[in-house]
């Protein structure tokens, strides 16, 4: 793997920690898109989408002197905030009215590191999930891009609910066992 | 469910995908301080995360994120520093003591001349400064409305959460009483014990349904190695475990408990304070306690 001179999540989380906006906006540059997708797939509100991702980004900056890396990743924290909020706001019906906006936006320039390291991850990630069935894979992503219960899944997919849940559970383990085996 | 069985569930766990019964026994393992199955959580967590992550196209809205973010931050820096409008009074001052000087050295030739010159300065200053005035006006009413903007959002994500939370309770106080509906259900008043006098409890058993909801208030908080624990009280096999809960700072809380062996009779209900993580039979002070009728 080549090697990825980018500065550290958790490097970001303490100059974070210490006030440095610039940390949050490496952060943002990182991670922004992705929260956003994640809370668009389940919200179907692009506006409502990037003020999900800004509240979970806003919250990570208030917080970030209590982040435990012990409990998990920086990335895993935030996107399972993200989800977690996006289908906060779907149960309890808040989506609001997208709102008209013309005026000037600030432009950013992308880091390259960045985009090179987004890129290999993508990759490890579409092998990994290659190694699922189309059953596993397609029910993950039902699974964690929706907020259908699993009764709602089971008519969707025409499978038996005990076949759902058998295939969410081998499909997960499967996907963890190698994503955790390209990374070694 | 023993740790085997736990382990089986922390894929659907990861995936927001347990019922109320698997949930809750697989926070209790994980409370409990079960390493492993926090590790294997995590590790299901990160890989979704993982795969979240590489869905995103490459187009996407950083900047409209930064926009919210730097809003907020700008009014985080403005509440902590509030404008100083005293910046242009000095301004002001010396302009009059300008005009006053040059008054006192005015010659008679050039009184006329330079009181007109006096004059349009005057009105000049005048004008610059009123404009200064409203826009500094303007941009902190453009401040106050952004800050003013930011706290009704946060109000929304709170009212957000709220109505999560209740909406969580309506269907636990929905089983409590479909429960209680249950023509062959079995439920008791729990008695407050000296421990907790103003403490109240009611609690619901169904056979038919296979379950079993206990709703309780007024019971003091919980040290965090501390936790309540229900018991049911069998005629043959005497105290057995029924569930754990810490209470809720507000109002009721409720807890689905597991239902006792099929077979037992269960005569009374009790609450104790336990370490955390439960024990296997009360050792602490017993809060609360309600005798069943006999069948």
């Amino acid at each position: 793997m080549a090697a990825d001179n980018r500065i550290s999540d958790e490097a970001l989380v303490s100059a974070m920690a210490a006030g440095e906006q610039d940390a949050l906006a490496k952060l943002n540059q990182r991670y922004g898109r992705a929260l956003s997708a994640v809370a668009d797939r389940i919200l179907r509100d692009k506006a409502d989408a990037e003020e999900v991702a800004a509240d979970v980004l806003w919250q990570f900056w208030r917080e970030a002197s209590r982040f435990d890396r012990s409990r998990g990743s920086v990335a895993a924290w935030i996107m399972m905030t993200a989800r977690s909020r996006a289908i906060d706001r779907l149960r309890a019906r808040k989506v609001r009215e997208h709102r008209g906006d013309n005026s000037v936006e600030p432009v950013f320039t992308n880091d390259p590191s960045n985009e090179i390291h987004s890129a290999e991850r993508r990759h490890r990630v579409e092998v990994a999930l290659a190694t699922l069935n189309d059953c596993e894979r397609e029910l993950l992503r039902l699974t964690y891009f929706s907020d259908l219960s699993q009764s709602e899944i089971t008519q969707r997919t025409c499978l038996p609910l005990g076949t759902v849940k058998s295939r969410m559970r081998s499909g997960l383990i499967r996907l963890r066992d190698a994503l955790q085996g390209s990374v070694e | 469910m023993d740790h085997t069985e736990i382990t089986g569930l922390l894929p659907l766990k990861a995936l927001s995908r347990l019922n109320g019964e698997e949930a809750r026994a697989v926070d209790e393992h994980l409370a409990a301080g079960c390493d492993e199955c926090e590790r294997e959580l995590a590790s299901f967590t990160e890989a979704l995360a993982a795969m979240a992550i590489a869905a995103s196209g490459d187009d996407g809205p950083s900047d409209r994120i930064w926009s919210h973010l730097q809003a907020r931050l700008d009014a985080a820096r403005d509440e902590s520093q509030p404008p100083r409008i005293a910046d242009h009074l000095p301004w002001r001052i010396e302009d009059r003591s300008a005009r006053e000087s040059s008054r006192q050295r005015g010659f008679a030739m050039l009184g006329s001349m330079a009181a007109a010159v006096v004059a349009i300065v005057v009105t000049s200053i005048f004008f610059t400064s009123r404009l200064r005035t409203v826009t500094s006006e303007t941009s902190n009413e453009i401040a106050a409305l952004n800050t003013r903007i930011i706290e009704v959002q946060r109000n929304l994500d709170a009212t957000s959460d709220r109505l999560a939370a209740l909406q969580a309770k309506v269907a636990h106080t929905t089983d409590l009483t479909l429960a209680s509906l249950d023509p062959n259900a079995r439920v008791v008043r729990l008695v407050a014990l000296p421990a907790a006098p103003s403490a109240a409890g009611t609690v619901a058993l169904s056979r038919a349904q296979g379950t079993a909801i206990l709703e309780v208030s007024g019971l003091p908080p919980t040290r965090g190695d501390e936790v309540y624990e229900v018991w049911w009280i069998g005629e043959k096999q005497g105290p057995l475990k029924a569930g754990l809960f810490e209470p809720s700072s507000q109002g009721a809380t409720i807890v689905s408990l597991s239902p006792p062996p099929e077979r037992e009779v269960v005569l009374a209900s009790a609450i104790t304070l336990e370490p955390r993580g439960g024990v296997e039979k009360p050792s602490g002070t017993m809060y609360l306690k309600g005798d069943f009728p006999r069948p």
